[in-house]
């Protein structure tokens, strides 16, 4: 009996191998298996949600890679939909909503060859200036790695000059699967493995945090996923400089495997809950609203994840590969999804300070008095 | 509101052997403190189950399925020995019928029949055929007998060769009385002082048992001296320890047999010195996953205490035993709205528009044709026809349409809801049966579940208020499948209902299951808030969808299916609820414009529903209305 196994282990505090992790993604109960979860969800946050308010901007869809899953990237600058943003238009993004200004600024953007290194310094120099305060969670290390190559620069070097720029901390994006038979054939052109492990162990070293993810739900097995967790926790075990682990869902559309089926709710549920199990060493699994639906993310609330992103306000890679998710959600929505999910609402900070704690629900999951749940679903951009 | 501070609702069934116990409750001094009415039994039943009454004299069968109800000690209507108004009668030896005419609305006398017939017959029971009391007499013939009930039974006593009285077959059997109805109410409703009202006021009634029998002997033509006889001596109106032991009896073996929710006897007196100890979550929850049947209160415990996943599990387990193939189907069928317009203009409603509206619309035979072709050709079974309540379509129209839909496309009909079929005969001038049979013969073949939202009164007045009551909506789906036609159940929630009323809904979808066994299948989605409509949404969300479906679904145990409404839901969602008790994806979607209009749009073809069915881990099958497979699961 697997999940008795895993019970105990988790009791005992053993870890769990590859083995149990390659049981649990094949355990026919995903329901049981989100149950186990759900134990260690609550026991390291009790009913506690967290979320924060931040901002996507995507400066620029210029990429040199070719990945087959993205429908974002356009090959060259000039190409039909390609687009980079002039300075001044990436700032307006932020100082056009200084009446209520985001705590966080998230951008990830192509690899773009033909802008010089100092774009990417005036870039978070110029946000800064906006807002002393703000964090920026900037650049996945597949960009980080980039500017090392084309600028020909370490990786510390990068991630040093970054950092006086006005850098706090990187995203998790890039990952996408770690083993080489799914990599070469999805991602041939980008940071390898190791060398994304690289960037992530360097700026750990520099004491700045890091998210990681996983692109599941293409060509890839359960062995694969299993082996990527656990590169991602020796990782861990080395640094401890994770924050969370965002597993992300493969959408199809406009993509080089536009044939392939999107992995279903079912499949999402079953990656945040094994997630949460394998991963013992990083605190924070997230139910990202707009990979997974707000609706499913509730769900996933209770399947081991304990964090919902943010409001977003601007996401265009997964809008642009066919999801159904609105493109923003409202702080206030929010903490509704969350407190309809039977769970305490936190605001936080980018490195999970508290911001601010919202009461749960007054009857749990049961009864909560939401308006504008339906109309959050079919929300483009907010105004 | 304290129970003190104000006048107590009461409620009474209205039977001659009642009125002892509550014809005093009319004169001081209980005048001043309660206010009765009387009323039938399943009425004075749901007064108490929607908290219309602080407490009712009604069956002791009723007052299980509500559960955690608390009774008034001394006061009862029972038996020690023949009762002489709950008979079977037949031509032939009684443990020799196979089939048993019964009016099966009347729970307790049932449940008596068959546990005293089970025992009689070491398990083997005669098979019911529902009935009215006065068919019931009629329909016994042979093998088959009648349990006769009331005036009705006193009439005919001698006229049978073979008479089984069932208060002196429980005697028998277990040595025990038999108690029949008790004033019952939730906990705390009455106070000592109360309960001594309701004593003198049994007391006076005792003493004026032989007018009662005398004027209602004037009223029926029953001899007087028999009449005064049953009350007297038949009748017993006590409720003390041997009582109490005989109706313990009574439930413990009614549960075991399945055919009601465990119960145990409670007075109200036994609160007041100590509160009763609440029973574990724990076995609600195994008893849930063990497909016993559960009260309302069991099932409001479950829907507001138990957590998202103990309910998957329980539900899981539920539909595991009545699916045991771990199949999932689905339907190839279109949702045709042949007019927007509508009469009633309900608060919830985006799609209507009154008549002579720009927007409104009657679509044309050449728009229907399209549209039915495109089913036919994409292998579709179905239809699903409904449409607002035009009040200028006769019934003519709908038989002609029916009539040529059947002979050009040869389409299963899955149309009018009840709120149309009574629409249909208050333009007429017909009953529901005659509605039904014309269009029956016309071609209709079910009768969809729309416009159920919750059947509850308080509820429906305030979302519908055009909008039939739920006794109507009961009363269409019952004469429908009296006709052999079969139905589907749902429940919209989510707008001033509470975790109560849901549970209400769901038995009373089971109790006309229990006489009926029409319904294939229950679905439930959450109110679809959005622009045009006037009403606020209430308790809503994913998660409470789940915990909504997988306690409809252990509650629902004569229903065969639940279906997940992903239409409303999202396909995401509609796909983890097959883990949370549903085990039909409802159908493939063409278009479904009432929903839509109110801004919920999804649309998936039955190679995206397969895949998500194969991806929760079932088999999938297409179906047809009556759940039937129409393609090898796979």
């Amino acid at each position: 009996m697997i999940l008795e196994d895993v019970l105990h282990k988790l009791a005992a505090g053993d870890r769990l191998t590859y083995d149990d992790g390659l049981a649990l993604f094949r355990h026919p109960d995903v329901v049981a298996v989100g149950q186990l979860a759900n134990v260690e969800r609550e026991r390291r946050h009790g009913d506690r949600t967290y979320f924060n308010r931040n901002m996507r901007i995507e400066v620029t869809n210029v990429c040199v890679a070719s990945c087959l899953f993205c429908s974002f990237a356009k090959l060259e600058a000039g190409a039909p939909g390609a687009h980079t943003m002039t300075l001044e238009q990436a700032w307006r993004e932020l100082e056009a909503r200084m009446d209520d200004p985001p705590d966080e600024i998230h951008i990830v953007n192509g690899l773009h060859p033909d802008l010089p290194f100092s774009y990417y310094e005036d870039l978070l120099a110029g946000f800064k200036r906006i807002k002393p305060d703000i964090h920026m969670k900037c650049f996945t290390a597949v960009e980080i790695h980039f500017f090392a190559e084309h600028y020909g620069m370490t990786h510390a070097r990068v991630l040093e000059r970054l950092r006086r720029a006005g850098l706090d901390s990187l995203p998790g994006g890039g990952a996408e699967i770690f083993h080489d038979d799914v990599r070469r054939r999805i991602a041939h052109d980008k940071a390898t493995a190791e060398q994304w492990l690289e960037v992530h162990r360097v700026a750990h070293g520099l004491g700045m945090r890091t998210n990681a993810t996983m692109l599941y739900g293409h060509i890839e097995t359960f062995e694969h996923r299993v082996d990527h967790l656990l590169r991602l926790r020796a990782l861990q075990d080395e640094t401890g400089g994770l924050q969370a682990f965002i597993p992300l869902a493969f959408h199809p559309d406009g993509n080089g495997m536009a044939n392939l089926p999107a992995p279903t709710a079912m499949d999402a549920l079953r990656t945040v809950a094994v997630s949460r199990l394998l991963l013992d060493n990083v605190a924070h699994v997230k139910a990202y609203w707009v990979s997974m639906t707000p609706e499913v993310a509730q769900i996933a609330l209770r399947f081991g994840a304990d964090d919902i992103d943010g409001t977003i306000v601007h996401e265009t890679i997964y809008r642009a590969a066919g999801s159904r998710s609105p493109g923003a959600l409202t702080a206030e929505q929010l903490v509704r999804l969350i407190q309809e999910a039977g769970r305490v609402p936190v605001q936080r900070d980018s490195l999970y300070h508290v911001v601010r704690e919202h009461p749960r629900a007054v009857v749990p999951e049961a009864a909560v008095k939401v308006r504008d749940r339906k109309h959050a679903k079919h929300l483009e951009v907010l105004p | 509101m304290n129970a003190e501070d104000r006048r107590l609702r009461v409620a009474a069934v209205g039977y001659l052997n009642a009125r002892p116990l509550y014809e005093g409750l009319d004169r001081e001094p209980a005048a001043a403190r309660m206010s009765l009415d009387c009323a039938s039994p399943s009425e004075v039943a749901r007064r108490v189950a929607e908290e219309e009454a602080d407490f009712a004299l009604m069956p002791v069968a009723a007052a299980a399925s509500i559960g955690e109800l608390r009774m008034a000690r001394g006061c009862a209507i029972g038996s020690r020995g023949a009762v002489r108004s709950i008979v079977v009668v037949a031509r032939q030896p009684i443990d020799t019928l196979t089939e048993l005419a019964v009016d099966l609305s009347s729970r307790t006398s049932v449940v008596l029949a068959r546990l005293v017939l089970r025992a009689r017959r070491k398990g083997s029971e005669p098979r019911l055929l529902g009935k009215s009391p006065r068919e019931a007499v009629e329909a016994v013939s042979g093998t088959r007998g009648a349990m006769v009930i009331g005036d009705p039974a006193l009439e005919i006593e001698g006229r049978f060769p073979y008479a089984l009285d069932l208060g002196l077959a429980w005697w028998e059997l277990t040595g025990l009385p038999m108690v029949f109805a008790a004033w019952c109410g939730r906990a705390g409703a009455l106070g000592a002082d109360d309960e001594r009202l309701l004593e003198g006021a049994k007391l006076a009634g005792l003493d004026r048992r032989d007018a009662m029998a005398d004027e209602h002997a004037a009223r029926t033509g029953l001899p007087a001296a028999s009449l005064r006889a049953y009350l007297r001596d038949a009748i017993r109106y006590d409720l003390g320890d041997d009582e109490r032991r005989g109706l313990q009896r009574f439930y413990d073996e009614a549960a075991a047999a399945g055919l009601l929710p465990r119960a145990r006897v409670r007075f109200f007196d036994e609160d007041r010195r100590a509160a009763a100890p609440p029973a574990s979550l724990d076995s609600l929850l195994s008893r849930a996953a063990g497909g016993e049947r559960l009260s309302a209160a069991e099932g409001e415990r479950l829907l507001s205490e138990a957590s998202l996943f103990d309910l998957g599990i329980a539900a899981d387990a539920v539909r595991k035993r009545k699916h045991p193939h771990d199949v999932v189907t689905y339907i190839v069928d279109r949702n045709v709205n042949y007019t927007n317009v509508c009469t009633t203009s309900c608060r919830f409603c985006a799609f209507y528009r009154p008549l002579g509206h720009e927007e409104a619309w009657v679509l044309s035979r050449d728009e229907l044709a399209r549209k039915l072709q495109e089913v036919v050709d994409a292998g579709g079974v179905q239809i699903l026809l409904q449409g607002g309540l035009h009040p200028e379509l006769r019934i003519e129209w709908y038989e002609d349409l029916f009539r040529w839909i059947k002979r050009e496309f040869r389409l299963g009909l899955h149309a009018l809801s009840p709120e149309e079929i009574l629409h249909i005969g208050r333009l007429e001038g017909l009953t529901v049966r005659a509605v039904l049979e014309r269009l029956h013969a016309a071609g209709l073949d079910s009768v969809p579940g729309g416009g159920a939202e919750i059947l509850v009164d308080r509820v429906r007045r305030r979302i519908a208020r055009a909008k039939c009551t739920s006794e109507q909506w009961l009363g269409v789906m019952r004469v429908a499948h009296q006709m052999g036609l079969r139905s589907s159940a749902t429940m919209m929630y989510g707008t001033v209902d509470t975790a109560r009323d849901r549970v209400a809904h769901l038995l009373k979808i089971r109790d006309l299951q229990d006489e009926t066994g029409g319904f294939t299948a229950f679905f439930c989605w959450d109110f679809q808030h959005e622009k045009g409509t006037r009403i606020d949404p209430g308790d809503s969300g994913t998660v409470l969808y789940l915990r909504q479906q997988a306690v409809a679904r252990v509650l629902l145990d004569n229903v065969a299916h639940v279906g997940a409404s992903w239409v409303t839901q999202g396909p995401e969602v509609g796909q983890v609820a097959l883990r949370f008790g549903a085990d039909d994806f409802g159908s493939v979607m063409f278009e479904e414009n009432v929903v839509s209009s109110a801004g919920t749009t999804f649309c998936m073809d039955a190679e995206a529903i397969e895949r998500r069915i194969r991806a929760a881990g079932f088999k999938a099958a297409r179906r047809n209305v009556r759940y039937d497979w129409l393609t090898t699961p796979a």
